[in-house]
């Protein structure tokens, strides 16, 4: 199966004000995700995770090294590399259709096409009866729901999230990542996933790369073999799910990482 | 997949309120400040305190008022002076918002004119008076002139504060979901800015009624401000107070019927502003 994404030796330094000096943020990254993967990224925080899905959004540009997703060079932001954000970033002036339908309403999808999508994607997030709500109007859950079905019903080759639960409770964080394992595997969605809790990243990926504290280099590449779908309960007392975390949290914080975290 | 127990934040009743606003009874509530400082007008001038002359009574005034109505003089005043604003307003804004989205967006306009945008604000719309004068000599076209000096600067100060403050993470969701640069300003910039524009076009038509009055009393033989200039002049002080009670109230119904319904179906609609800390 071809790749979707390529990164070869991604690095990146920025100058940093306060400290008046260049900070190497990214060392040499190199990685790559298969069709249908769902890949997280973890690291102690500092480590350029986000950085990096940054660069792979093409919202920043390395310093040195190259991403090619699809086959093609990234040289900027794209419908082909949605991303879900934190701090959810809906357009507060839109309903959750008209936040959902945006990237379609830009590629000029005609309308009864694009309202069969929307809904589909509404219904997929379980957001009916919510369809003509503003973002204020809904919780914190809702919303990152809807910022979900956004980039998905744009069709994108594949979905970035930059800790999309980071915001939420834990009650709803616990299920939107099993909405969100669930909807991934049904659609076959290609994700990136960065995250700084490695309970999350296990629970919810194919593989979980670990990159040391800054500058960050991959310091673990785990395939994580737990059966789908998966949810909290089934997952937490399967005796893998302890042994991959140790193995993560040893590899962040180990012996393994230069400079590494404390 | 469900959201059943996902609770839904506290707007959706606030917005059953909101609509509320408009009935009869939110009216009336309105009306109470109006009437008790009425009340205590009358009891002031009751207590005869000072001459009548310097502290007209709400009678005196309600029945120039009626006078001036019924005579015509103050609807032709009015309408001058309101013609005045608008076309000031409208002007200035004309001028004001595409130079700020010309500003806001590119880097070199914005280093071009900010320099000038500063050393210009900080000059009253008033000190204008004498070469508005000159140019357009005594009249409507001086009084414009000045208004147009006067609304263009709060609008500018303030749309170019609301495309700063434009949260960069909405540019870059819709950019990771396709928007170039057009649908960028179209979606995101735009109707970010709106509160801000919208606090800039109430400061604008506030400041320009300010110059409006001003103007009129020294540029010009018609309008409300020279109305009651012209009345001092003649010890008229109730139909003073008429003249200051009518700006007042134009400008409650141009935000009642005008500016109002805009937030109501916009910025208060989407959540970025909000009447006031209580009703949440």
């Amino acid at each position: 199966m071809p790749d979707i994404l390529t990164a070869t030796g991604v690095s990146k330094t920025y100058f940093d004000m306060h400290e008046g000096h260049d900070v190497l943020a990214l060392n040499g990254i190199s990685l790559s995700l298969a069709a249908h993967e769902f890949v997280s990224v973890i690291g102690p925080s500092g480590c350029g995770k986000s950085t990096f899905l940054r660069i792979v959004a093409g919202l920043e540009r390395p310093t040195a090294g190259e991403i090619s997703v699809s086959g093609r060079k990234v040289i900027g932001p794209g419908a082909d590399r949605g991303m879900v954000f934190q701090e959810y970033a809906l357009l507060p002036w839109k309903t959750t259709e008209a936040n959902i339908e945006f990237g379609l309403r830009l590629k000029r999808v005609p309308a009864e096409e694009r309202r069969a999508t929307t809904q589909r994607f509404v219904d997929l997030v379980g957001l009916n009866g919510f369809e003509k709500k503003y973002p204020h109007q809904l919780s914190g859950g809702m919303r990152q729901r809807v910022a979900v079905a956004r980039v998905l019903a744009n069709n994108p080759a594949m979905l970035l999230m930059d800790e999309p639960f980071a915001a939420v409770d834990a009650m709803t964080r616990q299920r939107l990542q099993e909405e969100l394992a669930s909807i991934t595997a049904h659609e076959r969605t290609t994700v990136l996933f960065v995250t700084h809790a490695i309970d999350e990243a296990v629970f919810l990926s194919d593989r979980v790369v670990a990159l040391s504290g800054r500058p960050g280099r991959i310091v673990a590449d785990i395939r994580i073999d737990l059966p789908r779908p998966r949810r909290w309960e089934r997952v937490m007392n399967d005796g893998r799910f302890a042994d991959y975390r140790d193995r993560l949290t040893q590899s962040i914080h180990g012996g393994h990482a230069h400079g590494g975290h404390a | 997949m469900s959201s059943a127990d996902d609770t839904i934040a506290a707007p959706a009743t606030s917005a059953r309120r909101k609509a509320s606003w408009w009935q009869p009874r939110a009216w009336l509530v309105e009306l109470v400040p109006f009437i008790v400082g009425i009340a205590i007008w009358q009891a002031l001038s009751s207590a005869n305190i000072w001459p009548r002359v310097l502290f007209p009574s709400p009678l005196e005034v309600a029945q120039t008022f009626v006078a001036d109505t019924l005579s015509g003089v103050l609807l032709v005043n009015l309408a001058v002076s309101l013609k005045s604003l608008m076309l000031g307003f409208v002007a200035g804004c004309i001028v004001a918002i595409p130079l700020g989205y010309l500003m806001g967006l590119h880097r070199i306009s914005r280093n071009f004119f900010d320099p000038l945008v500063n050393l210009l604000q900080a000059i009253p719309g008033l000190a204008w008076i004498p070469f508005a004068i000159l140019w357009f000599g005594l009249g409507q076209g001086a009084v414009v002139f000045i208004i147009v000096m006067s609304v263009f600067f709060p609008v500018l100060h303030n749309l170019l504060t609301g495309i700063r403050m434009v949260q960069p993470v909405l540019i870059e969701a819709v950019q990771t979901l396709g928007a170039g640069r057009v649908a960028v300003i179209r979606h995101v910039i735009f109707p970010a800015t709106l509160p801000n524009l919208m606090t800039g076009i109430r400061l604008g038509i506030a400041f320009g009624f300010r110059s409006l009055v001003g103007g009129e009393m020294i540029a010009s033989t018609d309008g409300l401000g020279y109305a009651i200039f012209n009345a001092q002049q003649y010890f008229q002080s109730a139909r003073i107070v008429v003249g200051m009670l009518a700006i007042g109230i134009v400008w409650l119904i141009m935000d009642r019927m005008l500016l109002r319904p805009i937030e109501v179906r916009t910025t208060l609609r989407w959540g970025l502003i909000r009447d006031g800390l209580d009703k949440h």
